[in-house]
């Protein structure tokens, strides 16, 4: 027996084409290739199946990620969208974002996605410098991604951008211009992400082969400072390491993995969390990646919320001390260390501790390895 | 069975590194049909794993071959394996006088090296017959000739009667044992007695206690008799003697000239040395064999668990090995950085190496090692001296009246073209040039008078590389030397960190000092706070470098999927900080105790 999911994950894995720093599992392909159909349709049986078996009876959340879900156009989408609807209780949905990119918003597309119950837009801006996102290998323009906003707020209230600093060859100044233009757009929610050279990337060959530079980690940690101060400035929060939104539009689905949420992963490469009183485990494709007893299902539940502007509470702390006895000891190292802070009732990162999170984390992971 | 003197022949085969050695040998096993080609597995004689791998031979072994030659009389071959390094050259040197001839393996793609040449030196001064054997004639660069030449004009050996071979196709073995036959003379020696006995080498076997390699020189030994160590003075029993084919066979006794094993039943191998003269226990006036040399260690460093709780398992792996290896000495150590530990007296760098390697594997052990020491005599205001072997032990400046450290008579062989770089390479390790020798047009004999502490300073490692691997290097103790000579601590956030304090000679501590901060600054990791580094002499601060604090570190995009993958990145991460030693609240990794030996001299 496991709890009940409350997000669903949809995973679109195609493009238009690949991005240079990009390693989700996504292929870019042409629009027509018949393997897409078979995916969706692949996907609409799977998201019947398990309506029927009663698992998506209490979803609150939806999300659907990629690859590029906008690509894949409106006619595929509208089967998926349709028979999520017929599937899920889409009246108890709180929160249901797709991931589009400027290449493919169209006026059409948005309109239907809108009526076919998607309430939240997520495009992938990165940034609205040509030249950086010449370096990224973005399919876009700056002016592409200006226009696809305004045509998404025909019909969409909350939409939010994600956009990357610290590139090799982003100036501060370029990255400032890319948040004042969120800001004056009207952006409800942005996503700022620090470059990583993830393996088997094309950037990460040409790092290799000595033709881009490493990113340099004071440099991401200025251009993530810079990115706090402007938006925060600009009336949003911070209320997670790499999310800034608007008062009232945080992502209810992102904050759904960092606190024990269970969620539904459906698709190729999509990541299923399920748990009990007892025991979490995350599935994907098949294989189990994670298979964490009560301890150290508590210490990620703690370390999780460390990632969250509001941390988490005394009573939490001490409901999981009863498991980790080693706990409260190591929240005062990290509150000694200037990571953490205990004020109003509460264990909260600091800036350096945001900043430096591998060491917050890990020394929390380290209760329950 | 007593062996006719006249059939018996004592020989070792010697090589530079990777010139075919054990190859040779195997194939001499192979071809007396000592060992089924079935059971043979490379290089056999090199028993410990060590050895195998690093294609490097540290014990002596010896193996006894009969082979019937082409005169149709049967011979009995005594093959005795040697030590390749000069860390054992007294080792080698027993072994070497436990035989009448060598075979010299020379590769004839790569000609005469450095090693070939110390190694023909070592057999000629101790008098043996060489046959020069020239290797690999099987592939496709091999030059017999011009190797033929080499030969004769490096190491003026006749070289005529060069035996040539392949030890992987096996052509060639037999016109090799043919050789040892008619070129190596047959042991000499008094069957009569007195019995003496050479040991060339002793190891501990939990069943049968001691057992002792022995070469007879006169006389004879017998199962049952007693015998006495004439340096030790130990008396002990013949419980079994026998020889190696090369499994052992026991035999009631063992007649002049003949190799073989005694098992004495004796519970400390320092009781039985290299280099020791066994007579019987009751023989009166018997004269030692010469060239026997007590083993001291030169060369000592912490060796400490990185985790506590091994402190117990590593005493008792160090009692194991000592039980084996009476060079190896040690005694318990305390050091404020890196808790408790030994410090351990090895022969040199790579006895160091090897011990610390079965130390790590055979005994699982996690070790770090600090930066190696020689032993200092320190002579104090007040009168006495104290041998000092690290630095932590250092009296305080104001109780010292001088400071005596190791110097060695080195001997550098080298292709002439490469006597510049030896040049300024040694003096700045504060080598005085002695002399230099013309061997051949090839090979120059350099002379060198060099302080020890230097010469473990990585040095080895550096004369190879700046004469692209043509130099070898011997050398012998000398004398204990007045020097000027400093501690230098080196402080992590303020605070002196024992473990990386090191001694010095007072001209070269800025130059170090300043090196070893800078290494420093790379190898220690950037860490949640600012970490200076300095190196000082008492309150003098020399140098200083400064580790940033860490600025960012995190994994930004923490989704769905993204938490397994950050589990398994915090799971590396602790392992990672598993391999690094916390000193106070800095993270150091243990590569930093050995920095020393990486900063240029």
């Amino acid at each position: 027996m496991h709890d009940p999911y409350k997000a669903l994950y949809l995973h679109i894995p195609f493009c238009v084409k690949r991005c240079f720093y990009c390693d989700f599992d996504s292929s870019a392909s042409s629009q027509d290739n018949p393997a897409i159909d078979e995916y969706i349709d692949e996907m609409c049986m799977e998201i019947r199946r398990n309506a029927k078996e009663g698992e998506l009876a209490q979803i609150e959340t939806i999300y659907i990620g990629g690859g590029t879900p906008s690509f894949i156009g409106s006619s595929r989408l509208t089967k998926l969208l349709y028979t999520i609807s017929v599937s899920v209780r889409l009246e108890n949905v709180r929160e249901f974002t797709m991931e589009a990119n400027p290449e493919s918003i169209n006026e059409s597309l948005i309109k239907d996605i809108w009526a076919l119950g998607v309430n939240r837009l997520s495009i992938g801006v990165q940034s609205f410098d040509d030249a950086v996102l010449k370096i990224l290998g973005r399919a876009h323009s700056s002016s592409d991604a200006k226009s696809a906003f305004a045509c998404a707020k025909q019909r969409f209230e909350n939409v939010s951008i994600d956009l990357m600093c610290g590139i090799p060859g982003q100036s501060i100044a370029s990255l400032e211009d890319s948040l004042n233009t969120a800001v004056s757009l009207g952006v409800k929610h942005v996503s700022m992400y620090p470059l990583t050279i993830e393996p088997h990337t094309l950037l990460n060959n040409m790092v290799l082969a000595g033709e881009f530079p490493e990113p340099d980690e004071d440099e991401q940690a200025l251009h993530m400072e810079c990115a706090e101060r402007i938006l925060t400035q600009s009336g949003f929060s911070r209320y997670e390491v790499a999310n800034y939104a608007v008062p009232g539009y945080e992502s209810i689905h992102n904050i759904a993995y960092w606190t024990g949420v269970p969620y539904l992963g459906l698709g190729r490469s999509a990541t299923t969390m399920t748990q009990n009183d007892e025991r979490r485990g995350r599935i994907r494709d098949g294989i189990v990646l994670d298979d964490l007893s009560k301890c150290q299902m508590l210490a990620e539940d703690i370390m999780l919320g460390m990632r969250l502007a509001k941390g988490v509470s005394e009573k939490s702390i001490q409901d999981a001390s009863a498991y980790l006895p080693k706990l409260p000891q190591t929240l005062d190292e990290l509150c000694e260390d200037g990571l953490a802070i205990h004020e109003e009732g509460r264990y909260r990162p600091t800036h350096k501790g945001w900043l430096c999170g591998n060491e917050l984390y890990g020394r929390i992971y380290d209760l329950a390895p | 069975m007593n062996i006719d003197r006249e059939h018996i022949r004592n020989f070792s085969i010697i090589a530079h590194i990777d010139h075919g050695k054990s190859t040779i040998s195997d194939r001499i096993l192979e071809l007396t049909g000592t060992v089924a080609a079935r059971d043979m597995k490379e290089q056999l004689l090199d028993s410990m794993d060590i050895e195998r791998e690093r294609g490097i031979t540290i014990k002596s072994q010896a193996v006894r071959v009969d082979y019937t030659a082409d005169d149709g009389e049967t011979y009995c071959f005594n093959l005795i394996d040697t030590p390749g390094h000069v860390d054992f050259t007294y080792e080698v040197s027993r072994s070497l006088a436990a035989c009448e001839g060598a075979v010299l393996v020379v590769d004839s793609t790569q000609g005469v090296e450095a090693q070939t040449v110390a190694n023909a030196m070592l057999a000629m001064n101790a008098n043996l017959e060489v046959i020069p054997l020239i290797n690999k004639i099987d592939l496709p660069a091999s030059d017999p000739e011009r190797t033929r030449e080499d030969i004769e004009e490096a190491l003026a050996l006749p070289a005529d009667d060069a035996v040539l071979a392949s030890g992987k196709t096996g052509e060639g073995i037999h016109e090799l044992l043919e050789a040892i036959v008619y070129a190596i003379p047959a042991p000499e020696g008094n069957e009569a007695g007195p019995l003496k006995a050479l040991i060339f080498d002793s190891y501990f076997d939990p069943y049968r206690g001691v057992v002792a390699l022995i070469r007879i020189v006169d006389g004879s030994i017998h199962k049952g008799e007693r015998i006495r160590m004439l340096a030790t003075g130990t008396i002990a029993l013949v419980e079994e003697v026998g020889t190696r084919r090369p499994n052992e066979v026991a035999s009631s006794e063992l007649g002049v000239g003949e190799v073989g094993y005694l098992v004495t039943g004796l519970k400390d191998v320092s009781q039985v040395k290299v280099g020791d003269t066994i007579t019987s226990a009751d023989a009166q006036n018997v004269e030692p064999l010469p060239g026997y040399r007590e083993v001291k260690p030169m060369v000592f460093t912490g060796l400490f668990p990185i985790d506590g709780d091994q402190y117990e398992p590593l005493k008792e792996a160090l009692e194991k090995l000592s039980l084996n290896d009476p060079a190896l000495v040690w005694e318990p150590e305390k050091s404020h950085a890196l808790g408790f530990g030994f410090r351990v007296g090895f022969l040199g760098l790579l006895h160091m190496e090897v011990i610390k390697e079965r130390l790590e594997r055979e005994f699982n052990l996690d070790l770090l090692a600090t930066a190696p020491s020689v032993e200092y005599h320190i002579f104090k205001r007040n009168g006495t001296m104290v041998s000092v072997h690290s630095p932590q032990e250092m009296p305080d400046p104001a109780e010292i009246d001088h400071i005596e450290e190791p110097y060695l008579k080195a001997k550098i062989l080298v292709p002439p073209d490469y006597v510049g770089a030896v040049m300024d390479l040694t003096i700045a390790r504060r080598g005085s040039f002695v002399g230099m020798n013309y061997l051949s047009p090839t090979t120059v004999e350099m002379l060198w008078d060099i302080p020890l502490s230097e010469l473990i300073m990585d040095y080895f490692d550096r004369l190879k590389s700046s004469t692209k691997g043509y130099a070898s290097l011997d050398y012998e103790f000398n004398e204990y030397r007045y020097a000027d000579l400093v501690k230098l601590d080196i402080l992590l956030s303020g605070k002196p960190v024992d473990a990386l304090s090191f001694i010095v000679h007072k001209d070269k501590a800025y130059e170090r000092g300043n090196q070893l901060a800078i290494k420093l600054k790379e190898i220690i990791p950037r860490q949640l706070f600012e970490v200076p580094i300095q190196a000082a002499i008492g309150n003098r601060v020399l140098a200083r470098t400064t580790v940033k604090a860490k600025r960012k570190d995190v994994l930004a995009k923490c989704y769905g999927g993204d938490i397994s993958r950050k589990r398994k990145l915090l799971e590396k991460q602790r392992e990672g900080k598993k391999r690094m030693k916390a000193i106070g609240n800095v993270e150091v990794p243990q590569e930093a105790f050995m920095a020393l030996l990486k900063v240029d001299g």
